[in-house]
């Protein structure tokens, strides 16, 4: 564990989801807790101003769903802090279907889990890597009213539709905003 | 081959969590069939994770939070091993004649035909998943081989997704897999292939009279 202390901060959470997989290593549960929980209440907050319960409520369920599922996550498919997006986008969800006024009986559990083709990939890490890079620098340097919106639709949980409705601009403005961003980082390929 | 996508705004808004979960729904059973999509998605839930990431703007004391979050952690059963069927098992159940598509599970159990079936004409037929309340009407329309179905216009969006089968309307020619998504200005009439009968999963913002369908 001592040597742990050296790792840069990305990895050694890398070695502390395998901790908590592998030996059930609350500590190690206790460090992802701190760095990630104040991400996920503040995820939460900006799709609820002012709802301190619920994300107080829905950080906890992330944190127990990364106790139970710690074995499931594979790197070679997701950097751990997509892994606890998904987590946190899929807990937000599934609570605002419970607790809200039009609530659904549609159970969202497995509607976000896919089968990612199984073929041994051997270039696959390396192209994750390079996709994130690209996607973390590109959003450093995107306009200001491409990443508002971007953030309308992420963080506060807003469709393109309600994004438009609530910056007061046309739906066409929006959409070709979040097009171009998504261009800039080679997300958006054209069909 | 599929031919027809999800756009990139329904696949932005479903990445980012943000599309209705009727909306969801099609968009997880296209993605089922289709790996380009796939790809796309993980590279929107990255995007989503620096979002996440960068998000971070309070600093309040959590240590309260912590205490009760081990406390309770402490009463919880031990994880037990997962004992749903994983994905590669789960492709290979064929019950009657059709896989049924992971997400439509919590609907379908085993069969298309144990599903409550309100028969329109002798060649179409209509089964209501669920309806949401004051939101997306949720179906599955069944059509006979070479039959036409209802012309129609709808009062708000429609999403077809076709899960067996094939149709073809103005506009062009949907095979399974395929996700087509029109307005409420659009009215078509579309025409099942002589080969097999169809069955399509399909998503209707405002719920629509059922004999509205007829002309
Ligand atoms: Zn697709
Ligand atoms: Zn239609």
């Amino acid at each position: 564990m001592e040597r742990a202390i050296q790792l840069p901060n990305d990895e050694q959470r890398v070695t502390d989801i395998y901790a908590v997989a592998q030996h059930r290593d609350q500590a190690a549960l206790g460090r992802l807790f701190d760095h990630y929980v104040p991400k996920v209440r503040s995820f939460c907050l900006a799709a609820q101003p002012g709802a301190n319960l619920m994300a107080d409520d829905i950080a906890q369920e992330v944190m127990i769903r990364i106790w139970n599922k710690a074995h499931t996550y594979k790197p070679e498919s997701a950097s751990l802090n997509t892994w606890v997006f998904t987590l946190a986008r899929n807990a937000r969800i599934d609570y605002l279907r419970r607790n809200s006024r039009h609530q659904s009986d549609i159970d969202p559990e497995y509607l976000w889990e896919h089968v990612i083709d199984e073929n041994a990939d051997p270039f696959k890490d390396a192209q994750q890597k390079r996709d994130q890079e690209r996607i973390q620098q590109g959003l450093d340097k995107l306009p200001p009213d491409q990443k508002q919106v971007l953030s309308k639709v992420y963080l506060e949980g807003k469709t393109h539709k309600e994004a438009a409705e609530e910056l007061s601009l046309p739906l066409g403005t929006i959409k070709s905003r979040v097009r171009l961003a998504l261009h800039k980082l080679t997300i958006y390929v054209k069909r | 081959m599929i031919n027809y996508h999800p756009s990139i705004e329904i696949l932005t808004d479903y990445a980012a969590g943000s599309l209705p979960l009727a909306h969801s729904l099609c968009v997880s059973t296209h993605l089922e069939r289709c790996p380009e999509c796939q790809q796309q998605i993980r590279k929107l839930e990255m995007l989503g994770s620096h979002l996440f990431d960068q998000a971070q703007t309070e600093s309040r004391q959590l240590s309260n939070l912590k205490d009760s979050f081990f406390k309770n952690l402490a009463q919880q059963p031990s994880p037990k091993e997962d004992h749903k069927v994983s994905p590669q098992e789960d492709k290979s159940i064929r019950w009657d004649d059709y896989a049924i598509p992971r997400s439509l599970r919590q609907f379908i159990t085993k069969s298309y035909d144990d599903l409550t079936w309100m028969r329109l004409s002798p060649s179409f037929k209509i089964a209501t998943l669920y309806n949401e309340e004051g939101g997306a009407q949720i179906a599955l329309t069944r059509v006979k081989a070479g039959a036409h179905m209802p012309t129609h216009t709808h009062t708000g969006d429609e999403i077809t997704l076709v899960l067996e089968g094939a149709f073809s309307d103005e506009s062009g020619i949907y095979r399974q897999g395929d996700f087509i998504n029109r307005d409420a200005s659009h009215k078509h009439k579309p025409i099942v292939t002589k080969d097999a009968e169809c069955i399509c999963l399909t998503v209707l913002d405002a719920p629509i009279e059922f004999t509205g369908w007829l002309t």
